[in-house]
């Protein structure tokens, strides 16, 4: 079996007269956690959604470890698990018996298999309560279990840190990471903030108007538009020195700007301080999202 | 397969439907039990300690009074009290006293209207509400085709149809056994008639026991809830609220109580299958909605229109893109 | 994998849908492809009266009995029931009057069975008859003369002779009371020749029932004399409450009087 999971092949949705997803072409290889990101209206969710089989393309191949979805639809899915948008349970059954529900569908679950999946997503002690009665950050955990229950080779989840407090969001993340190394699955996550994408995945897609406008490694999509934020004493002259070395992109009163380079950083200050110039504070600044569109749409804009 | 089906059940378990349903019954029964009971008692308050007989006797001569001032009942009335004067003369009770009579005549106020309207609590949101919930999106993202997953749906909803109609006699046995006594299954029930140009034909009458009587009755109020079911059922995949679908069957319903009253010159009418549902009143002799309709055609109607339903049901929820 | 309670339930639905099925099955060969068995009415036996304590009264007639025009509906019949409740006396009273029955109309009721056994197990029987005979259709209003009357109570007298050979020959014992005709008319433009036409007709009435025994003609002229229009309904022909009040208070006085009361 090749390394490939899944592989999409010029998928095309086309809901009356308005393309909604224009030729979509990409492949995921085993073991890798693969960031879609994109801000809202992007078209994730329909993409996301054509993955699962809820919608039908208007053209294009889906294919899951080999399985085409339109042909061999019970096959290919047996392979995958998914969460679209909220891990939507039934809030009147118990956690158990969601997990039951979903286990049956699918074929050779044993007790155990249930069990070992309540235990990876640590819901031992509520997984007989109502699942009415969990709070988010439990359904999403029960939701992650029942995707895992088939033990697919793909995991798709749409924003899987929505709605999570800030150590709900780490510890998904960490989560995420292990399935990926250790159980070598390969983990397909979409997401509009760019910093959860960036901690979490390996590879990322960048959606905009239904299209994929590139896929990188993480590190080459953000090499080019990281900057650095200088607040320096005084001021003037340690832009002055700094205009020398490299590109100040923009200034203030208090800070200097200019673009981020880890091999060059240390060199530029020890200069700065050469020069008698005090450096309060180096700070490496991520793009906003809404920049890196702006790059890479020319301007464009996003909405 | 089985496995699906036993999911379906335990969301309906979950849901506590049967319970709510159960609930509606004893509420309605209850009420309606009262009111016989009361009028039981108007009778003999009027007529004194008297047989059925003398009973049957005043009732047909104050229809015959009626008759006069009936209008477009009349044809009806007279049809009713032909029947009551055939039982008269054939010294049968049309409701001896006791559980299986109450149960007779409730079961006949029922089928047409209380008794879908059960089965839509049921069936009109086994659909639609795991699409309201979002739970569909997961439900048809695992490895069972959609038909599948919608045939199990059916299957329980053609169980749930049984255990509301299971319930009801149920329920309507016990409290009518408590307030009226639990005897009279095997007193004798006079059907078979039927209404030919507006009168009364008699040479089809039989005898049939009471309890063979109510388990017919049951069979057909089972075939209408299910026909209902079945139409509600296609609704909650149509539309994306429970609401509008129960709406929607609401006024099927009750425009087919009405139409049934004063559809008698719109000939093409008898192909909805609202106004078919009256399949209690050819047991029971009562005229039908509409003059040369009879039990196989209504039977037919039903089934073409819970066929087309299916198919209809089928058809979209296997294409049906899910937003 | 799933809990007992959800498959007993699902192995119950099941079975209960097939008892339905097999109700429907059982409808639709009944009804559709045909009973095995044919048309199985025993011959009724015949009922004997229930032994009771309690008298029983059974009216018979036309809209009189019936009570049209009385705003409580309950006509003589009802208030003579609860007069006799009033004086103590425990009756059952049912009411077989028909509006617009005629003599004719009377006789073919009395024909049938179970009106045969009400009358057979009264104790009072009760009647009012006669006037659609007299007035149908207000045509009379129009030929008071003398030969189409004489011609109406010829046959009338004869219906009333075999009405009441059938009560007899159904109930040897019960006492009949026959409530003669008022005259609504008498305060109109003919009020006199309607008058003398009640009359003529109450005395022919009254000349019939007298070849009985325990059977009373009950006048009621006298009561509606004066002041008719006090007494009579809105239509001008059948009696208010009042009117009613009045037949049930002599019909009272009579039953209690002979102390026949049940």
């Amino acid at each position: 079996m090749s390394d490939v999971t899944l592989s999409v092949r010029g998928l095309r949705k086309v809901i009356g007269r308005r393309v909604i997803i224009k030729d979509l072409s990409f492949e995921l290889t085993r073991g890798e956690v693969f960031g879609f990101l994109g801000p809202n209206g992007a078209g994730k969710t329909t993409t996301i959604r054509m993955l699962v089989g809820l919608i039908k393309p208007t053209a294009g191949t889906i294919r899951i470890c080999g399985l085409d979805i339109a042909r061999q639809f019970t096959k290919a899915m047996s392979r995958m698990g998914c969460i679209v948008e909220n891990p939507e349970l039934y809030p009147f059954l118990s956690g158990m018996d969601n997990l039951r529900h979903f286990a049956v569908m699918l074929r050779g679950i044993t007790r155990e298999r249930i069990d070992e999946v309540v235990r990876l997503v640590g819901l031992e002690e509520r997984i007989g309560d109502k699942v009415g009665t969990y709070s988010l950050g439990m359904r999403q955990r029960l939701g992650i279990a029942q995707a895992l229950l088939g033990k697919p080779d793909v995991l798709i989840l749409d924003e899987p840190t929505n709605g999570l407090d800030p150590s709900g969001i780490r510890e998904m993340r960490a989560f995420i990471r292990s399935l990926a190394e250790k159980e070598g699955l390969t983990v397909l996550v979409s997401s509009h903030l760019l910093h959860e994408i960036q901690l979490m995945c390996d590879r990322v897609a960048i959606m905009a108007k239904g299209e994929i406008i590139r896929v990188d490694t993480v590190q080459e999509l953000l090499a080019s538009e990281e900057r650095m934020v200088w607040r320096l004493r005084p001021l003037p002259l340690g832009r002055l020195i700094l205009s020398d070395l490299t590109e100040v992109l923009s200034a203030d009163e208090v800070t200097v700007t200019t673009v981020y380079s880890e091999r060059h950083a240390g060199e530029w200050s020890r200069r700065l301080i050469e020069a008698g110039v005090s450096v309060m504070e180096m700070n490496r600044k991520l793009p906003a999202l809404e920049d890196l569109f702006l790059e890479l749409t020319g301007g464009e804009s996003i909405d | 397969m089985i496995n699906l089906v036993h999911n379906e059940m335990m969301k309906l378990l979950g849901k506590r439907r049967f319970l709510i349903i159960g609930i509606i019954i004893v509420v309605l029964l209850a009420l309606f039990a009262y009111a016989q009971a009361r009028q039981s008692e108007a009778v003999k308050e009027r007529l004194g300690e008297v047989d059925w007989r003398t009973e049957l006797q005043q009732q047909i001569v104050d229809w015959q009074n009626r008759l006069s001032s009936a209008g477009q009942w009349r044809e009806q009335l007279e049809i009713q009290i032909d029947q009551y004067q055939y039982y008269l003369d054939h010294d049968v009770n049309p409701s001896e006293p006791g559980a299986p009579s109450f149960m007779r005549g409730f079961t006949e106020n029922s089928a047409e209207l209380f008794l879908p309207l059960l089965v839509m609590i049921v069936a009109v949101d086994l659909v639609s509400s795991e699409r309201s919930m979002g739970t569909i999106k997961l439900l048809l993202t695992r490895p069972v085709s959609r038909s599948a997953v919608l045939l199990s749906k059916y299957i329980a909803l053609v169980l749930s149809v049984s255990i509301v109609i299971f319930l009801f006699a149920l329920l309507s046995y016990l409290i009518s056994a408590l307030m009226f006594g639990n005897k009279g299954w095997t007193a004798p029930v006079l059907t078979g008639f039927e209404v030919r140009g507006g009168e009364l034909d008699a040479s089809g009458v039989r005898l049939v026991s009471q309890w063979q009587y109510l388990l017919q009755q049951f069979g057909l109020a089972w075939f209408i809830s299910l026909v209902v079911g079945t139409l509600s059922f296609m609704l909650s995949i149509l539309m994306r609220s429970s609401a509008a679908g129960m709406g929607t069957m609401l006024a099927c319903l009750i425009s087919g109580a009405i139409l049934s009253n004063m559809v008698s010159s719109w000939d093409s009418a008898k192909y909805l299958f609202m106004v078919n549902l009256g399949l209690m009143d050819y047991m029971s002799g009562s005229p039908p909605p509409i003059e040369g309709m009879t039990l196989g055609f209504s039977l037919t109607v039903l089934a073409v229109w819970m066929a087309a339903a299916l198919a209809a049901s089928f058809a979209v929820f296997t294409r049906k893109d899910i937003y | 994998m799933h809990s007992k309670k959800v498959r007993y339930m699902t192995a119950f639905a099941a079975v209960i849908c097939l008892a339905w099925l097999v109700g429907f099955g059982w409808t639709v060969k009944d009804y559709l492809i045909g009973s095995g068995r044919g048309v199985s009415l025993a011959a009724p036996a015949e009922q004997p009266a229930p032994e009771g304590q309690a008298g029983k009264v059974v009216a018979l007639g036309d809209s009189l009995t019936r009570g049209t025009g009385d705003d409580e509906g309950k006509g003589y019949a009802g208030y003579l029931a609860d007069e006799l409740k009033e004086e103590g006396f425990r009756a059952s009273m049912v009411n077989l009057g028909i509006k617009g029955l005629t003599s004719a109309g009377l006789l073919e009721q009395l024909g049938q069975k179970e009106i045969a056994r009400q009358v057979g197990q009264a104790d009072i029987v009760l009647l009012t008859i006669g006037g659609n005979d007299l007035f149908l259709g207000g045509q009379t209003l129009s030929d008071l003369s003398a030969a189409s009357l004489a011609k109406l109570e010829d046959a009338f007298a004869a219906n009333l002779a075999s009405i009441l050979e059938t009560i007899r020959s159904a109930n040897p014992a019960a006492t009949v009371y026959l409530l003669g005709l008022y005259d609504p008319f008498r305060e109109l433009e003919d009020g006199a020749e309607t008058s003398r036409a009640v009359r003529s007709w109450n005395a022919r009435t009254m000349e019939t029932i007298s070849a009985y025994d325990d059977m009373v003609f009950v006048p009621t002229y006298d009561l509606f004399q004066r002041n008719t229009a006090d007494y009579l309904f809105t239509d001008r022909f059948h009696p208010n409450g009042r009117g009613y009040r009045l037949m049930a208070g002599r019909l009272a006085a009579l039953i209690a009087e002979e102390g026949g009361a049940p």
